[in-house]
């Protein structure tokens, strides 16, 4: 008989012992984050880097709180390509199905790099009801499906700067050169694609047709130009006194230097990747003061006293990578979108993606980008108050090779300067 | 304007013949359509960043290193990949894509991506040539551009391996009578054609920033300049390179500058149909090669 009663006891405390565990394990088990994006590109790379000391920091605290269990986080990427010259779309689609398929993630961060490749693949994470945290396509069209098919489509959201708010920032900017100085001949020069594309013509229509400026010329570039000349000489020879580019490619820093060496008098302002970030002074040789560029999300490329957790993350960026953030798109809202997910889980208290969907869309946080609220498209607001909304920043190289905030005016650091050999009209 | 635009023309061609210089060597003497010639030229580049910054090396010995090493590197290509598969042109484009492909894609693995990858222009000032600036890198690429026409020229009339290179390239089995190595000398043209293409990347990078896609970019644009001026044949590099120079910075200049990928891929197709080898290419057809 005691010997039954042992048997039984070891048995029960066998089972007690393996059931401890097995919660445990449970609980441990990582919350998977997926990163599909161009890799291969410095917003891809940055991105997927902010992302990953958004997780540490998490872990480090302690996890995820979903239900009664804390869980980490871990991340999972998958290079798409999609940004990369010639890469179709359906093939670009491949790596968003297989990582969802292979890492079951709960969520996907960054997301796809070309606009053309998010819109085709919203129907695969519809299929699959993964939620995803965009920060770096950015076509409006992803906001109009939404709205068109909510229960489709509400899996979508977008936390970095959309086309929309870009031509919001880039009008404001023209409005302040024009204020400032009188200029009012602009030449339009974009990237063939779909972001960029609708970013110059919106500009064109919304602000530069209706405030009585002259557009001497629209032109798209196919991804991979890497001669500006022509461009250049219409420029200088219809008297255009501000170039507005807006260029994601790394060929786009050739337009930045044969500016400076064709001596173009006319004020480049604009979106230009290779010009956001700190480095861009010895990539260029000091070769561009005076050129104003658009950093899309505050804490991507550029921190601001004025707004310190942008400060703070630029500077812990720097800290844990041992270099500055180069991108001036990408980077913050990925940070920001792994805090976003977890507050997001932790009120859902599940890892069911509808239940992390409906949280998501209650998301109102002072994040490094400012104010983080979603509007019906799922997209992040952006405004000029870091305070009411999320905000963008637009700076001048200066000619000791500092960025200096010049819009909007609630974290301005200076008015703009004109290049030399540049005159006011005022 | 007008005259802006020939300047800039004239410089692009040489951009172009400089970039398909060393592809159309190879292919004329070996028959080996080198698909790495992309990576080939971006890699030289990658060398002489990573020589001159990390390894804090002078710029003319990161330089000489970096063309050496992607000479040497595209002779090993040749030795260790192609010697096997000689002859079966199919075979060849593959094996060579397939090296270029995984020479890019390390770019990439090794985060070799943003905008800091640059390399230093020569001489840093701008000259007014008839009412247009042009920067001092592109006349420099204009002169070495026809000093290595000339050079190439020189080469390949006035020296034995020269000679022998020639005579590989008009009637392999009559050189193999004459004591000539096929294999030595298409060992030498891999490794000649990669270190032209080290040279163009070296003069011709400064203008932009160095990206893993490039080499695309770069086999692409050679491949144009040789189909178009037909394989094999210096001549039609020249004379190609400045019918698509011509066609491209005028169509850019007077139509817009997304009809000039159009515009260089209709006149490969229109050079395609009426004539396959190429303005100069020699009477083989294009699909005995390709």
């Amino acid at each position: 008989m005691k010997m039954h009663v042992r048997l039984l006891g070891f048995l029960f405390s066998i089972v007690l012992v393996c059931s401890v565990l097995s919660s445990v394990g449970n609980a441990q088990e990582p919350i998977v984050i997926g990163i599909p994006t161009s890799l291969g590109f410095l917003e891809g790379k940055e991105s997927l880097s902010a992302v990953e000391m958004a997780v540490d920091e998490i872990n480090a605290a302690g996890g995820v709180k979903v239900g009664a269990s804390k869980k980490p986080f871990k991340v999972e990427s998958i290079d798409l390509r999609d940004a990369a010259p010639g890469v179709p779309v359906p093939e670009a689609l491949l790596g968003l199905e297989k990582i969802i398929l292979e890492k079951k993630p709960a969520a996907l961060v960054v997301g796809p790099f070309r606009s053309e490749a998010l819109m085709a693949g919203m129907d695969i994470i519809a299929k699959y009801k993964v939620p995803l945290l965009g920060t770096i396509a950015m076509s409006p069209g992803s906001e109009k499906k939404i709205q068109e098919d909510p229960a489709k489509y509400k899996y979508v959201f977008r936390t970095c700067l959309n086309a929309v708010h870009l031509v919001k920032y880039l009008s404001g900017t023209m409005g302040l050169i024009n204020k400032e100085f009188g200029f009012n001949k602009v030449y339009i020069m974009h990237q063939d694609v779909a972001w960029a594309r609708a970013t110059a013509e919106l500009v064109k229509k919304l602000y530069f047709d209706t405030a009585g400026w002259t557009v001497v010329g629209l032109e798209s570039y196919p991804t991979g130009t890497s001669d500006f000349s022509s461009a250049l000489m219409k420029i200088r020879s219809q008297g255009a006194q501000v170039i507005m580019p807006v260029f994601d490619m790394p060929q786009s820093g050739t337009l930045v230097k044969q500016w400076n060496a064709m001596k173009v008098p006319a004020i480049l302002s604009g979106f230009i990747s290779p010009l956001a970030g700190s480095g861009a002074w010895n990539t260029f040789d000091g070769k561009i003061g005076g050129a104003t560029n658009t950093i899309f999300e505050l804490g991507s490329g550029i921190g601001s006293d004025k707004h310190p957790p942008s400060k703070d993350f630029y500077d812990n960026y720097m800290k844990k990578y041992g270099k500055e953030i180069q991108a001036g798109h990408g980077p913050a809202p990925s940070y920001e979108s792994v805090y976003i997910l977890k507050e997001a889980i932790e009120r859902a208290g599940s890892l069911d993606p509808d239940a992390i969907v409906a949280e998501l869309e209650k998301t109102d946080r002072n994040g490094v980008m400012g104010r983080v609220k979603f509007d019906a498209g799922h997209q992040v607001v952006y405004a000029f108050d870091p305070q009411e909304a999320s905000v963008s920043t637009v700076f001048q190289w200066n000619d000791n090779g500092r960025r200096v905030i010049v819009f909007p005016e609630t974290i301005a650091e200076g008015k703009i300067q004109l290049p030399k050999g540049l005159k006011s009209l005022k | 304007m007008f005259i802006g635009t020939i300047i800039y023309a004239v410089i692009n061609s040489f951009i172009l013949i400089m970039l398909a210089m060393g592809f159309n060597l190879t292919f004329g003497i070996s028959g080996v359509a080198n698909f790495a010639y992309g990576a080939l030229y971006v890699l030289s580049a990658y060398t002489s960043w990573i020589l001159l910054n990390l390894l804090k090396m002078p710029y003319l010995l990161s330089v000489m290193i970096s063309i050496l090493l992607t000479a040497l590197l595209g002779g090993l290509i040749y030795r260790l990949v192609l010697v096997r598969v000689r002859g079966q042109a199919l075979s060849e484009v593959i094996a060579t894509f397939g090296i270029g492909l995984a020479i890019v894609e390390l770019f990439s693995y090794f985060g070799l991506v943003g905008f800091e990858y640059t390399l230093p222009v020569f001489i840093d000032h701008s000259f007014l040539i008839a009412g247009t600036y042009v920067d001092a890198q592109r006349l420099f690429i204009v002169g070495i551009g026809l000093v290595l026409v000339l050079g190439l020229w020189l080469f390949t009339h006035h020296t034995s391996i020269g000679l022998a290179f020639r005579g590989i390239a008009q009637d392999e089995r009559t050189a193999l009578t004459f004591g000539i190595d096929s294999d030595r000398i298409a060992t030498l043209s891999m490794s000649l054609g990669a270190g032209l293409a080290a040279i163009a990347a070296t003069i011709i990078f400064p203008l932009g920033s160095i990206a893993p896609a490039e080499g695309y970019d770069v086999l692409i644009k050679a491949l144009a300049v040789c189909i178009i001026g037909g394989l094999g044949s210096s001549g039609g590099v020249i004379v190609a390179g400045f019918v698509i120079g011509f066609a491209e910075r005028f169509t850019d200049t007077y139509i817009g500058s997304h009809w000039t990928m159009i515009i260089s891929l209709m006149a490969i197709l229109l050079v395609l149909v009426i004539k396959p080898s190429g303005l100069f290419g020699k009477q083989k057809e294009l699909e005995e090669r390709i």
